[in-house]
C-alpha cells in the first residue's frame, strides 16, 4: 500500500495549501517524515505489545476499531454461514440421494445460478425487489444486537441471504459430490444387503462420513466469506471489517488497515485451528 | 430592528478611501440577519427528526486539518466563523456582528455578537475568536485554510467584543475568508492539546445549531439541537442523522421506503426514479461547483499554449454536459454558474468558448503538430460523471488530430498528482466560496503567494488577482476578475466546463429545505418536519 502514489496529508489538505510548511508539520505529525523500514519497525514493536495504535483520522484505538467491525462482520459470516448450512447441506444430501433423478437435475440447476450470480448483482435486485415489491428497505444505520434487536435483523437479511446463496449453492454441490462418493461404498453396498433402513443408511452411516471433508470445507467458506464481505458490506453500508479496510486504503490511514489486516490473519489462522481441533472430536482416529 | 449598523464616522471614513455603500452593506449588517442560513419559514414547528443519506461521510469531523468537502458539508452544522456566506456572493455577519474596514484597507475591526455560546457551554469571547484564527493561520498547525489569510499579519483583542485584524495588504475578501470553509472559532486553548483533532470526532466545540451526540465509522453521525444556540428558536430540528448509503440505488430505495428524508445525487439519472413517487420531491439548485479540464502548462505538448487553445477550440461543452450529466447543468466560461450573474463575463465575449476545428487544426500546424497530437487525459474513479464526458471529449479531439488516451485514477493518486503540481491532463471536479478571489486566488496565483497548480506561471495574471484581491472598490474588483478571466480564456490553463445542478430529493414532511449552492448542509438549520 505504501508504494501507491498519495498520502494522508494530501488528503487532509485536498486543493489547497500552497504553504508547503502545513504539508511538512502534518507529515511530521503523522511520522511520514521517518524512513519506511523505522515506521515499519515501530509499528511491528507496538503490535508485540499488544498497542495497534490509533486511526490517524479518527484518533480512536485501532483495535477497539477493528473489533467492532469485527463484530458486525462477525455476525454477518455467522449468519450466512448457518443459513447456507441449513440450505445447502439438505439439498446436498438430497441430490446425492436421488442421483440421477429430475430432481438432482433441479437442484444442481438451482446450485449453478447460485453460483454464477455475482453477489453485488444479487444484493442489488434483492435490495430493489424488497422496496418495488414490499415498499420495504433496509435502515442502512447500523444498530448492534444488543442496541436494536430489530432493527439489527433488518440490516442483516438482505446482505445474509445475498451472501447465503452463493454460499449454499457451494455447499450443495460439495455435498452432493461427497454423499454421491460415499453410497458407492462397499459398507453402504453391506448394509443395503444387510436390510438396513434407507434413513439410518443415510444419516447414520454415510452422512456421518461426510462430516470430515464438510467441516474442513465449513472453515474454508468461513474464511472466504469473512475475507470476501467487503462487497457485500459496503453494499449495504455495513460498518464490518472489509469496509474498515477499504476506507482505511482509500484514505491511506496506514495504521487502520495494518491492524486490520493483521487481525484478519489472526482470525484466519485461529479458525484453521478450529478445523484442525474438530477433526479430533469428529474421528477419534485423527486424535494424537 | 435596524437592518444596517454603520457608525456615521466609520461610515465617512470608509466614503473617503473610496469603499462604496453597496459593499458596506455586504459587511455591516448587525442584529440577526433573517436571511442567514437561507430563508425563515413563518409556519416552522420545532421538533421531529431528520434522516439525510449520503454518499460520502467525512474522514473526520476537524474543521482545521481536514480539507475533504464531505467534512465542511456536515460541521457548518456545529462549527461557525464569524461570516456567513451567502450563495448570493454576500459575507453575512454571523458570529461577527459587524465590520469597519480601516481607512488604509490594511485593517478590519469586527464587533463580535453578544450571547454566544459554546456547546462547551462557555461565553465567546474576543479571546477565542483571536486564537481560533491565530490557530489557523499557522501553517504549522497544519491547516489548509492557512493560505488564505496569509494576508493576515495579526490579530488583537482590544476588548471582549471586539478582534481586528491587521493586515499585511489590503484584503477585500477577508470577511468572505472568514466564513465557514476552514477553521471557526473554538474555546480558547481546546487546539493546544495535539489530540484535539480526533477529540473533534468524539464532541463538538462549536458554536453551532447543532452539536455532535454521535459519529460511527463507515455508518452514521448524529446531530442533535444546541438548547442554547443564539439564534432565537433554532434549530427547529431535534436530531439529524447522517447515514453513509452505499450506492444511489439504495438512497432511492431509502426514499421511497421513508428511510431517508433527504438525500444529495450526484447524476440526474439517478432522481428518474424518483420523478413519480408519492411523497417524495426531487429540486434542482444552482451551484457553486464546476466540472473543468485542467491542462498543466509544464505537460508535454501542453506547454504549447497554441495546443492548449486547440483544445479548447475543440470542444462542445453543451455535447460534453449533455453526455455527462444530461443537460442538468449550465455551461460556463471562466466562472461558476452561481457567481455568473456578479462576477463572470459573458461568454462570449470571451475566447475559446465555440468550437471552432478550423481554427484549432491551424493552432496545431503552427505549433509543429501537421500530424495531430497524442496525449492521455486522467479521470478519477468513483466521479461518475467523468466517464461520458471523458468519451466525449475524445470523440471531439479526434476531429482535430488529437488522439486521447484515458486513464482512470484513484482519488489518492489523483489528489497527489495535483499536489505535486503533475497533473497532466485532467478533469477535476471542485467548488467555491462565493468570492473570486477565493475561487481563483490558490489556483491561479504563481508561487509562493498562490499554488499555481497548473504551472501557468503568468505574472499579468497573478498582478490582476493580487488587484482584485487589494481593491476594495467593488467596480475595480469587478474590473480585474474581468480582465483576469479574459487571460484565463486566452491562456487556457484550464477549461471550465459546467456547472452540474445541484440534485436533491427529499420526504415531502421535509419543510423549508433550501439547499446552499457549494453543497454543504446550511439549510438544515432552518429545516422543519411536518408531523
Amino acid at each position: 500500500m505504501r508504494a501507491v502514489p498519495g498520502d494522508i496529508v494530501g488528503q487532509m489538505l485536498g486543493q489547497t495549501g500552497s504553504d508547503r510548511s502545513a504539508e511538512a508539520a502534518l507529515r511530521g505529525f503523522f511520522g511520514l517524515d521517518r524512513p519506511l523500514w523505522r515506521q515499519f519497525l515501530d509499528w511491528l514493536w507496538a503490535t508485540l505489545h499488544g498497542d495497534l495504535g490509533r486511526s490517524w483520522y479518527r484518533g480512536s484505538a485501532v483495535a477497539g476499531m477493528v473489533w467492532d467491525a469485527f463484530l458486525v462482520t462477525a455476525e454477518l459470516a455467522l449468519a450466512t454461514l448457518l443459513l447456507a448450512t441449513l440450505i445447502g447441506v439438505p439439498l446436498g444430501v438430497l441430490a446425492g440421494i436421488v442421483r440421477g433423478s429430475r430432481l438432482d437435475a433441479a437442484i444442481q440447476g438451482v446450485n449453478l445460478v447460485g453460483l454464477s450470480a455475482p453477489v453485488f448483482w444479487l444484493g442489488l435486485m434483492l435490495l430493489v425487489g424488497a422496496s418495488q415489491l414490499l415498499d420495504w428497505s433496509p435502515p442502512f444505520a447500523w444498530s448492534g444486537p444488543t442496541e436494536d434487536f430489530g432493527e439489527n435483523l433488518a440490516n442483516l437479511v438482505l446482505p445474509v441471504v445475498s451472501l447465503a446463496m452463493l454460499q449454499a449453492a457451494a455447499y450443495s454441490q460439495f455435498v452432493r459430490g461427497l454423499m454421491v462418493e460415499q453410497l458407492g461404498r462397499d459398507y453402504i453396498r453391506a448394509a443395503r444387503a444387510k436390510g438396513m433402513p434407507p434413513f439410518d443408511i443415510y444419516f447414520r452411516h454415510a452422512l456421518a462420513n461426510v462430516m470430515i471433508p464438510l467441516v474442513t470445507f465449513m472453515g474454508l467458506i468461513l474464511v472466504q466469506i469473512l475475507g470476501g464481505v467487503v462487497v457485500i458490506e459496503s453494499l449495504f453500508s455495513l460498518p464490518g471489517l472489509g469496509r474498515l479496510i477499504l476506507t482505511g486504503i482509500q484514505g491511506r490511514d496506514y495504521p487502520v488497515v495494518q491492524g486490520a489486516l493483521f487481525f484478519v490473519v489472526v482470525i484466519a489462522t485461529t479458525v484453521n485451528l478450529g478445523v484442525d481441533l474438530l477433526y479430533g472430536l469428529l474421528d477419534p482416529r485423527l486424535k494424537p | 430592528m435596524t437592518e444596517f449598523d454603520i457608525p456615521r464616522r466609520a461610515a465617512l471614513a470608509l466614503v473617503l478611501a473610496g469603499i462604496s455603500a453597496p459593499h458596506l452593506a455586504e459587511a455591516q449588517q448587525a442584529s440577526i440577519d433573517p436571511l442567514l442560513y437561507g430563508p425563515t419559514d413563518p409556519n416552522a414547528k420545532r421538533g421531529g427528526k431528520l434522516t439525510i443519506g449520503s454518499l460520502v461521510e467525512p474522514p473526520a469531523l476537524d474543521p482545521f486539518r481536514q480539507a475533504a468537502d464531505a467534512r465542511v458539508r456536515v460541521s457548518v452544522l456545529m462549527y461557525q466563523g464569524l461570516f456567513y456566506e451567502d450563495p448570493t456572493g454576500v459575507a453575512r455577519p454571523l458570529l461577527a456582528e459587524g465590520a469597519t474596514p480601516g481607512a488604509d484597507g490594511k485593517s478590519w475591526t469586527f464587533r463580535l455578537r453578544r450571547g454566544v455560546k459554546f456547546h462547551t457551554g462557555a461565553a465567546m469571547t474576543s479571546a477565542d475568536v483571536k486564537y481560533s484564527y491565530d490557530f489557523m493561520r499557522n501553517a504549522a498547525n497544519g491547516s489548509p485554510g492557512a493560505g488564505d489569510l496569509s494576508s493576515v499579519a495579526s490579530i488583537e483583542a482590544p476588548d471582549d467584543h471586539t478582534v481586528v485584524f491587521h493586515l499585511v495588504r489590503p484584503n477585500a475578501a477577508l470577511p468572505m475568508t472568514l466564513t465557514n470553509k476552514y477553521g471557526a472559532v473554538v474555546p480558547k486553548g481546546f487546539l493546544d492539546d495535539a489530540q484535539s483533532g480526533p477529540r473533534m470526532n468524539e464532541i463538538s466545540v462549536g458554536t453551532g445549531p447543532f452539536k455532535l451526540r454521535q459519529f460511527r465509522p463507515n455508518s452514521t453521525l448524529v446531530l442533535e439541537r444546541f438548547a442554547d444556540y443564539w439564534q432565537p428558536g433554532l434549530p427547529y430540528l431535534d436530531e439529524v442523522t447522517f447515514v453513509t448509503m452505499p450506492n444511489s440505488a439504495a438512497m432511492v430505495v431509502g426514499l421511497q421506503s421513508r428511510r431517508v428524508d433527504l438525500a444529495m445525487f450526484s447524476r440526474p439519472q439517478d432522481t428518474q426514479a424518483l420523478a413519480n413517487a408519492p411523497g417524495v420531491e426531487v429540486h434542482r439548485w444552482p451551484s457553486l461547483g464546476q466540472k473543468s479540464l485542467d491542462l498543466d502548462c509544464k505537460f508535454g505538448p501542453l506547454t504549447d499554449v497554441r495546443v492548449r487553445q486547440a483544445i479548447a477550440l475543440a470542444i462542445d461543452k453543451k455535447v460534453v454536459m449533455d453526455a455527462a450529466v444530461v443537460g442538468y447543468g449550465t455551461v460556463i466560461g471562466t466562472m461558476v454558474a452561481g457567481m455568473q450573474q456578479g462576477w463572470g463575463v459573458p461568454l462570449d465575449q470571451l475566447a475559446n468558448q465555440k468550437p471552432d476545428l478550423d481554427r484549432a487544426r491551424a493552432l496545431l500546424r503552427a505549433a509543429g503538430h501537421a500530424n495531430g497530437v497524442d496525449i492521455e487525459l486522467t479521470t478519477i474513479i468513483g466521479y461518475d460523471w467523468m466517464e461520458p464526458a471523458a468519451l466525449t471529449i475524445a470523440e471531439q479531439l479526434k476531429r482535430v488530430d488529437i488522439r486521447v488516451t484515458i486513464r482512470k485514477l484513484e482519488l489518492g493518486v489523483w489528489i497527489r498528482n495535483f499536489r505535486a503540481k503533475e497533473m497532466g491532463f485532467t478533469f477535476n471536479d471542485w467548488g467555491t466560496t462565493p468570492d473570486p478571489g477565493l475561487l481563483y486566488y490558490r489556483h491561479f496565483r504563481a508561487a509562493p503567494e498562490g499554488a499555481d497548480f497548473r504551472n501557468w506561471n503568468n505574472a499579468r495574471a497573478s498582478a490582476l488577482l493580487d488587484r482584485g484581491q487589494e481593491t476594495a472598490d467593488p467596480a475595480q474588483r469587478r474590473e480585474s476578475y474581468a480582465a483576469f478571466q479574459q487571460l484565463l480564456a486566452e491562456e487556457v490553463p484550464t477549461i471550465m466546463l459546467f456547472s452540474a445542478d445541484l440534485l436533491t430529493a427529499n420526504r415531502t414532511r421535509l419543510k423549508n429545505y433550501v439547499q446552499h449552492g457549494t453543497g454543504w448542509y446550511f439549510g438544515l438549520a432552518k429545516a422543519w418536519v411536518e408531523g
